[in-house]
This record gives structure tokens, C-alpha cells and sequence, in this order.
């Protein structure tokens, strides 16, 4: 055995054999980011990073700065993020909600739903600076509680563009389906509302996850863009706003942090509840 | 048969949907309608015979809007009149909003809004293009009365630049009070100079404006005469310190502190004022093309720099090219000086000294307005 192991080549070498080795590559998945982590607040922290890009700790503030206004003020930054967290959850729940039905509309009415996609799809393409004034001025009489209407007005932009995002996805999903199985159904001769149920609707489970991945990011992104315009001032981005114009920029990089946080810690719950629920499918 | 039918069932949602959102538009406006309404109507009834007896005090018209959370600020660096005058009744510190136009005032979800003298009263009084027409029914609450007046527009650099450029920066508040001074003088002549200058408002409204920031460059925060453009009074400036150091927090600790132990002397330097006013008008500037960055828009609230540029006072004090930038919203006229972007700049001094307190180096070589241009506007009648 040895001989022919001999003949068919020479012994693989060292990099190639620890690319192979499973439990390195496991350890990999966490070890690299670690590093790569580690590097940039290694070149942030000895202000390494200040002279290639040639700053200076007053407008991009050493990260233990940072860290101590995080937690001087973790009362205040806590509160703006719930602020912010609501905005972006109730948007993304109402925009992904109403993005999916008009999906099923689409799919069971393809003549008449398409164009509500492509009416939504419109939407999402309005720049969120120009649609938070708009909607901002347009939910004044919602509530006479100003907290309450800059709650509203922010909550809808978040929606509208979730849905376009969520409906397209999912409308593929809904309509994307193998032939077999749509013939096998009618072959069966599945009503509209079963083959809707059965084949449909978990058909289109994985669109919703490749939607909500860029949904949850784009929630987050626009509920902070469309605090700079609410009459309420509360929120991660407008703290950043008010602070940067204050030429206070520690602080404003102590909710820029804050934001970066809210956005990972969305997507990790997402990836977990993927994870769960595609393997129940799948 | 079933195409007719389902072109049939189409045709009528359709016309069922534009129907409904149709109705429910006109439902909601008449709503609104009566949600705004309600609340004045039983306020008047419950509050008639007390009208009758007494005026109401600016105390009572703050108190009032301050209960029910209806009192606009741009915040940004704005608001801390409006906070030391809540806080002067007792008041929570809370303010909404307010967007760049006179709209929240206007359908009264802002009770007690604040407007410049020179700008957004002008707008709400002035029944020009862009104004509200509400003439002289409209009453205001004075900073400067209030005893919380603030100083405003200034002229600033960064102290490096001072010591390095002093001839400079002499010979540039040489040209702009000079400036300033034909402003005061020909308010009309000056508003028709910014309008020139790719203004942003409607030449009516630009001389208003020019008239209204003559007062605030000649008047002091007690309601005297300054015939020395530009002069920096220490008294009033010292109050704006003392109420800033009272209402701004901020949330960086080191800078907290480094604000609360700043004095006068950090944020002040006097001496290119005074040699600016001995001087004959003849200097050896270092640096003979600079710009200014304005607070906002170009208006007629910088009109003096607007009349140096037109009537040559820059070149006869030695520039070749003096450039002057627009601001406007977000753009922050401390972080363009400091960085180098522009030499010089216009702020209030609270701005100025919050962004020292941060790590900034910047310095005011002038006090343009002598008086607070903030006041608070409202329609008596929301308060009966």
C-alpha cells in the first residue's frame, strides 16, 4: 500500500493538508474574523489607522473613548435604541406582512396582482430623505402627541420599504415552483387554496429569509434616516445628527457604534431563526 | 364567459377601491378637522370669564404650551434659549421639532414656535410671497426681555490660524465691519446686495431681514444703542456662557468638564478687534485669499460680508479673492473652521464653545449681533 501510495504522488503539503483538516476548519470560521477584529482595533487603537487616513482622535475618537461615553450614557443611548428598535421591528413586521400578501395576491391573480408589485416595488425605489418629510408632514393629524405622530410618520417609511423588498422576493417564491409538482397537483386536482397551502406557501419560505436579510439591515438604515426629519428628537440617528452638527463627534461615534450593534445583533437573530426554521422545512 | 365575469369582478374592485380611498380621505381630513377644533372650542368656554379679568403673562402663554408639549425649537444648537426659558418657569426641559418652514405654527400643532425677528417672524407677520399674512395678530416672547438672550452670529477662526495670520485675520474684520457698518446704515442697498448674491428668499422678504439684522447689530441685549460694530460686551457674553454652562451636557465626560471650567478668556481674543479698529484701513495679510463660512443661507443676516465683497472693502484691505460659503441644515460651520475647509466662520457662541470643550481650537475675534434675534412666537388666540 505504502509503494503505491509513493507512486501516486508526493505528500500533500502542509498548507493543503490544514485546509483539509476539518476541526481547523471549523476553528477557522471563528478564528479569522477574531484576527481580522483584533487588527483593526489593534491599527484603531495606536492610532495607526489615523495617519493612513489622515485624521486625528477628534473626529474619529480612540475606541476606549468611545467606549467609556457607551457607558457613561448607557440610560440615554439605551433609550434612543429602543426608540430606534421599535420604529425598525413595527416596520419591518407591518412592511413584510403586507409585502407577502400582496405577493399571494400577485400569484393567485397574476394579471391583476403583478402590477401592485410593480406599484410597490416603485415605492422602495423613492429615496427615504425624500419620502420622510413627505410622510412626516402628511401624519400630522394622526395624534396630537407629537411622540406618538414622528412614531407613525417613521414606522411607515420603515414599512413601505420593506414590503416592496419582501413582496418580490416572495412572489418568486410563490410562482417559482417545480413543474412537477404544480402538475402533480393539478393532477391531484388540488384546489387553488390547497395547492396555495401545500406547495405554495413552503415553497416560498427560503424567499422570505433571502428578503428579510436584506430587509432587516434596510429597517434598521431607514428608521435612522427617517429620525433626522420627525418632529419627535429621540433616536440613534438623529442623536448622531444633533451631535455631529454640535461638533461633538465622540459622541455622535458612541450611537454610530450603537447602530453597528443594533444592525449585527438583528442579523444574528435572523441567521438563528433561519437556521431553526429551515431545517424544520428542509 | 369566466374571462368576461373575472374582467367584470376587476372593473368593479377597482372602482370599489378608489371609491373607498376616496371616502376615507375626505373621512380623515374632516376628522383632523374636528380633533384640532375640539379642544380650542372647550378651552374657550372653560376659560372666558378669567380672560376677561387679567392679561395673560409670557410666564402663563409658556406654561401653557410647555404642559401640553407645544413648543417648537430647530434644536441643532438652537434650543438652549428655549431651554433656560423653560427652566427659568420651572418647566420640563422638552421641545419639539421644528422643520425649517412656519407650517407647525401656521395649523397651531406648534402653540409657541420659534422664529428669528429677521427671518421667520418676518414670514409669519408678512403677507409677501412665502409669507403666513398673519399681520400684527401675532405676538412674541423676547429672549432679551426674558433675561436668557444668547449671543448669536459672530466671527470666528481657529486660534492656530489667528497667531499665524494675524495681519490676516485684522484685516479681515477691518473689511467686515466695514461692511456691516454700511449694512446698518443702508439696510435697503444691502438687501438688494445679498439678493445679487443667489439668495434664497424673495427680494421683499431680503429687506426686511436687512432691516430687522440692522437692529440686532446696533441694539444691545438691554435695548441701548452700540455704535461700535462688532464689539465684543463682555457682560452679555459672559451671560451666554453662564446659561450655556447651565443647559448643555455633554454626554463626553472630559469634554463636560473642560466645558464647565471654561471661562471668557478660552473662547474670546479681543486684540484683532481692537487693532482692526486703530488700524488705517492698510495691512500686510499673510494670507490674501480666504473665505467665510456662513451659518445658513446666503441672506441678508450676513449682509455686511456680502456689502465688503460688492463694494471692494476685501480688495482695498489687501484680498485678492475673499470666497463666502453658504451654510444651511446640517452643514457645521465649527467642524469646516477647524478643519481647515474655510478661515473663517460664523456661529453662536454656545456652538463655539461646546465645540472647544470637545477638542476644537477655535477663537471669536468678533460679537456681529448684539442681541438675542430668538423669540417666541404665538397666536393669542390659542391661548383665551
Amino acid at each position: 500500500m505504502a509503494a503505491v501510495k509513493k507512486k501516486i504522488g508526493r505528500p500533500k503539503p502542509l498548507r493543503q493538508r490544514i485546509g483539509e483538516n476539518k476541526s481547523w476548519q471549523k476553528a477557522s470560521a471563528i478564528v479569522l474574523p477574531l484576527a481580522l477584529g483584533l487588527l483593526i482595533v489593534l491599527i484603531w487603537q495606536t492610532e495607526l489607522l489615523h495617519s493612513w487616513l489622515d485624521t486625528d482622535t477628534f473626529t474619529l475618537p480612540l475606541m476606549d473613548k468611545i467606549g467609556s461615553i457607551m457607558y457613561d450614557n448607557s440610560d440615554k443611548i439605551w433609550a434612543n435604541a429602543v426608540d430606534t428598535l421599535k420604529v425598525a421591528g413595527i416596520g419591518l413586521a407591518a412592511g413584510s406582512l403586507l409585502g407577502y400578501l400582496v405577493a399571494i395576491f400577485a400569484a393567485l391573480l397574476p394579471r391583476l396582482g403583478q402590477g401592485s408589485l410593480y406599484v410597490i416595488g416603485a415605492f422602495a425605489s423613492i429615496p427615504v430623505v425624500a419620502m420622510a418629510p413627505v410622510l412626516n408632514n402628511w401624519t400630522k393629524d394622526v395624534s396630537s402627541d407629537a411622540a406618538v405622530r414622528s412614531m407613525v410618520s417613521k414606522i411607515l417609511v420603515v414599512t413601505l420599504i420593506c414590503a416592496a423588498d419582501m413582496g418580490l422576493n416572495a412572489y418568486r417564491g410563490l410562482t417559482e415552483i417545480k413543474l412537477y409538482s404544480e402538475d402533480m397537483m393539478s393532477i391531484y386536482a388540488a384546489k387553488k387554496r390547497v395547492v396555495l397551502w401545500k406547495l405554495r406557501i413552503p415553497n416560498s419560505i427560503p424567499y422570505v429569509f433571502t428578503a428579510l436579510k436584506v430587509s432587516v439591515p434596510a429597517s434598521i438604515m431607514t428608521a435612522i434616516v427617517s429620525e433626522y426629519f420627525a418632529e419627535k428628537i429621540t433616536g440613534v440617528g438623529r442623536q448622531i445628527r444633533e451631535n455631529i452638527v454640535l461638533a461633538q463627534y465622540s459622541t455622535a461615534w458612541a450611537y454610530i457604534a450603537t447602530a453597528c450593534v443594533i444592525g449585527i445583533l438583528a442579523y444574528v437573530l435572523l441567521m438563528a431563526a433561519q437556521t431553526i426554521l429551515l431545517k424544520r422545512y428542509h | 364567459m369566466k374571462n368576461r365575469t373575472k374582467r367584470m369582478m376587476c372593473a368593479i374592485t377597482i372602482a370599489a377601491m378608489t371609491i373607498g380611498s376616496l371616502a376615507a380621505c375626505s373621512k380623515s381630513d374632516s376628522n383632523a378637522a374636528a380633533t384640532t377644533t375640539a379642544p380650542a372650542a372647550t378651552e374657550t368656554t372653560a376659560s372666558t370669564p378669567a380672560a376677561e379679568t387679567s392679561v395673560l403673562t409670557s410666564g402663563d402663554i409658556i406654561t401653557r404650551a410647555a404642559k401640553s408639549g407645544q413648543v417648537g425649537n430647530w434644536g441643532l444648537g438652537n434650543e438652549y434659549e428655549v431651554l433656560a426659558l423653560l427652566a427659568k418657569y420651572g418647566l420640563p426641559s422638552e421641545y419639539l421639532s421644528q422643520d425649517f418652514t412656519m407650517d407647525g405654527f401656521d395649523d397651531n400643532s406648534i402653540l409657541l414656535a420659534s422664529a428669528m425677528t429677521y427671518n421667520e417672524l418676518g414670514l409669519v407677520k408678512n403677507s409677501y410671497d412665502g409669507g403666513y399674512k398673519y399681520g400684527d395678530s401675532v405676538n412674541i416672547i423676547d429672549m432679551n426681555d426674558e433675561g436668557v438672550a444668547m449671543m448669536e452670529d459672530n466671527i470666528f477662526c481657529t486660534k492656530t490660524f489667528a497667531k499665524a495670520n494675524p495681519e490676516t485675520v485684522a484685516a479681515f474684520l477691518y473689511a467686515s465691519l466695514k461692511g456691516w457698518e454700511y449694512a446698518v446704515a443702508n439696510p435697503e442697498e444691502a438687501a438688494k446686495i445679498c439678493y445679487e448674491y443667489g439668495s434664497s428668499v424673495s427680494p421683499e422678504h431680503q429687506e426686511y431681514m436687512a432691516k430687522e439684522v440692522a437692529k440686532l447689530v446696533s441694539t444691545n441685549t438691554k435695548g441701548e444703542k452700540v455704535t461700535e460694530v462688532g464689539l465684543m460686551d463682555d457682560a452679555a457674553m459672559q451671560q451666554t456662557l453662564d446659561i450655556a454652562k447651565q443647559y448643555v451636557t455633554l454626554a463626553d465626560a472630559s469634554a463636560n468638564a473642560a466645558f464647565q471650567a471654561m471661562t471668557l478668556d478660552d473662547i474670546r481674543d479681543a486684540s484683532f478687534y481692537t487693532k482692526a479698529k486703530a488700524s488705517d484701513g492698510k495691512f500686510a495679510v499673510e494670507k490674501p485669499e480666504v473665505s467665510i463660512q456662513l451659518k445658513w443661507l446666503p441672506d441678508a443676516q450676513f449682509a455686511g460680508y456680502y456689502c465688503a465683497l460688492k463694494l471692494g472693502y476685501y480688495t482695498e484691505a489687501g484680498f485678492t479673492d475673499v470666497k463666502i460659503v453658504s451654510g444651511g441644515g446640517d452643514i457645521a460651520e465649527t467642524t469646516a473652521v477647524n478643519n481647515g475647509t474655510v478661515d473663517f466662520g460664523v456661529t453662536w457662541e454656545t456652538n463655539l464653545a461646546s465645540a472647544d470643550a470637545s477638542g476644537m481650537d477655535l477663537v471669536e475675534i468678533a460679537q456681529i449681533f448684539q442681541r438675542s434675534g430668538l423669540v417666541l412666537v404665538y397666536k393669542p388666540e390659542n391661548f383665551k
